[in-house]
């Protein structure tokens, strides 16, 4: 799967989860950039990234993203 | 050496001469700043400079093989963080738990009919020993994480491990913050200095007018709860947390100035608490270094662990942070109570999705908080009042006998002096609160005026010497 596919399909759980379709994601965007984006909505967003891609993380790696594109490469690397 | 004291005083004047000499000279400012904050630690307590040293550089060169291993080994990196982490915790786990674990545990095979001869020994906590543990233990973690990079430069590291403005009672300072701060020159602009004199000033003025005026009341009803009934005990219940409030924001708010005054950017630690509408608000507002460490680090983890078992998880991981936050402050059960009762205070939040939710004030005409926002106001700050009463507190059977004697009738008002300073004093702390929060223009100490000519700055020292108490007195979070 095609990075850019990730991307769009990750922006729509996001769209989905945070309730609010405006939301565009970038490799750069992090938790600052989209208001409704809190701890406690990241492991919402987690769980529905796992349920879609048929994945699961490391606590490890979880915690060790910096933005939405390290999120990205970590999902590309796992459907690898 | 207490921020109030004039020998604090002078040290201050030592530093801030020295330090400033040598502007723009980033490497020589932190040998000073090093050196001055072993100075004020050791006057403090000599015996325990060596824990602070050996632990400063056993998490220098941990630091730097965790940054090793993460460039080549996921796996090992994390199992080397962790052990790093664990080492780091060690020391404040003996020093502070030892005792509490053994006692405990005595207390559990004699229940269960056992007979048990352990004996504690004394052991002498180290001065600060929670807040530059949390330091260390942040530094190794974000740098497994990929947060930030090792420091290669000792003395900045060491520097911000021992800043003395921070290191007896925060606030928590993360390294990926701080430590930039120490490899540039320094801000001296004039707003930024003038700021910190003032946030000094306010937190003087705090400490000393209303935590120590209010604490000589408190601890005279409480330190003699059997002697009172209701009115005393329900007043000095209903003082404690904005004792604790002017007394810690206190010496946070002159801990922030004095970093200022060294051109350093001290974490903010609190916003204004008593202005929570519920109790997940008052711990976004409340010891906010303190707060946002545990979300980072116990939190988070146990909240991705347990993400699959949905609320239940939330609520697992909450409570656990809560407990873990009560500790913290010391072994002794009452602090776990005081955790746990904070953690079931969100169950509800979090079954009704109110958690994270953020809470507006409305303000009737632009001036005055609404009387629903008052009330859930109001219920937040009793409940922490009943929750902090647990946690002033010497065990568990005081606390409760504490509550009891309030239901022997409404007992004798408590007699101590200082009343009127006090209760003038916390009237012009809220009004400074609720100017700020109601985002008014007018705001206490937030003039454009130089120093020597803003009047609200020189009416509050005037009032800080002629009102405040006769004894200098150690700030409650010391002991922590």
């Amino acid at each position: 799967m095609e990075k850019s596919e990730i991307l769009s399909q990750v922006t729509e759980i996001f769209r989905d989860v945070l309730d609010n379709e405006e939301i565009v994601l970038a490799d750069t965007t992090t938790a600052n950039d989209i208001e409704e984006w809190d701890s406690l909505s990241h492991i919402q967003l987690i769980v529905a990234i796992e349920k879609d891609f048929k994945i699961k993380f490391t606590s490890a790696e979880i915690l060790s993203w910096k933005n939405v594109g390290e999120m990205i490469d970590n999902i590309s690397k796992k459907l690898a | 050496m207490e921020f109030n004291s004039i020998n604090f005083f002078l040290f201050f004047v030592a530093f801030f001469v020295i330090y400033h000499i040598f502007y723009k000279r980033c490497k020589i400012q932190n040998w000073i700043l090093l050196i001055f904050s072993y100075l004020f630690y050791g006057i403090a307590d000599l015996k325990m400079i060596p824990v602070i040293a050996v632990m400063t550089i056993m998490t220098y060169f941990l630091g730097l093989k965790i940054e090793d291993f993460v460039q080549k080994d996921d796996k090992k990196a994390n199992r080397f963080a962790m052990f790093s982490a664990v080492l780091c915790l060690l020391p404040l786990l003996y020093f502070k738990y030892f005792n509490f674990f053994i006692d405990s545990f005595a207390q559990l095979f004699s229940a269960l009919g056992f007979n048990t001869e352990i004996s504690t020994f004394q052991i002498l906590m180290p001065l600060g020993i929670s807040f530059f543990t949390f330091r260390l233990v942040s530094y190794v973690l974000e740098i497994n994480r990929r947060k930030m990079s090792a420091e290669r430069d000792f003395v900045a590291f060491a520097a911000y491990v021992a800043f003395f403005p921070c290191i007896m009672a925060g606030p928590i300072d993360r390294p990926n913050k701080f430590l930039p701060q120490l490899k540039t020159v320094r801000k001296t602009d004039y707003s930024f200095l003038t700021e910190g004199v003032k946030m000094f000033v306010w937190g003087w003025f705090t400490k000393v007018c209303i935590a120590d005026r209010m604490g000589e009341y408190v601890d005279a009803v409480f330190n003699n709860y059997q002697d009172y009934g209701a009115l005393s005990i329900g007043i000095a219940t209903l003082l404690y947390p904005l004792q604790m409030y002017a007394d810690f924001s206190g010496y946070s708010n002159m801990a922030i100035g004095i970093g200022r005054l060294a051109g350093l950017e001290v974490a903010e630690n609190f916003r204004r608490p008593f202005f929570a509408q519920n109790v997940a608000e008052y711990w976004r507002r409340w010891h906010i270094s303190l707060t946002g460490w545990l979300t980072d680090y116990v939190f988070m983890p146990l909240n991705i662990k347990f993400r699959d078992l949905g609320n239940l998880g939330l609520i697992l991981a909450v409570v656990i942070n809560l407990v873990t936050v009560g500790f913290w402050h010391g072994a002794n059960w009452t602090f776990g109570f005081f955790g746990l009762f904070h953690g079931l205070l969100f169950i509800p939040l979090i079954l009704s999705g109110k958690m994270n939710k953020k809470t507006k004030i409305t303000w009737l005409g632009g001036w005055l908080i609404s009387p629903k926002n008052l009330l859930k106001m109001g219920l937040t700050y009793l409940l922490v009042a009943t929750a902090l009463l647990f946690f002033r507190s010497e065990s568990m059977s005081a606390a409760f006998s504490t509550i009891a004697q309030c239901f022997t009738g409404l007992g004798s008002m408590c007699n101590v002096g200082g009343k009127k300073i006090f209760l003038f004093s916390l009237m012009i702390l809220l009004a400074k609160d609720y100017l700020d929060e109601g985002k008014f223009k007018f705001s206490i100490l937030k003039t454009e005026k130089p120093l020597w000519l803003d009047l609200q700055l020189i009416a509050l020292i005037i009032f800080i010497v002629i009102f405040r108490g006769d004894a200098v007195k150690e700030f409650i979070y010391m002991q922590f």
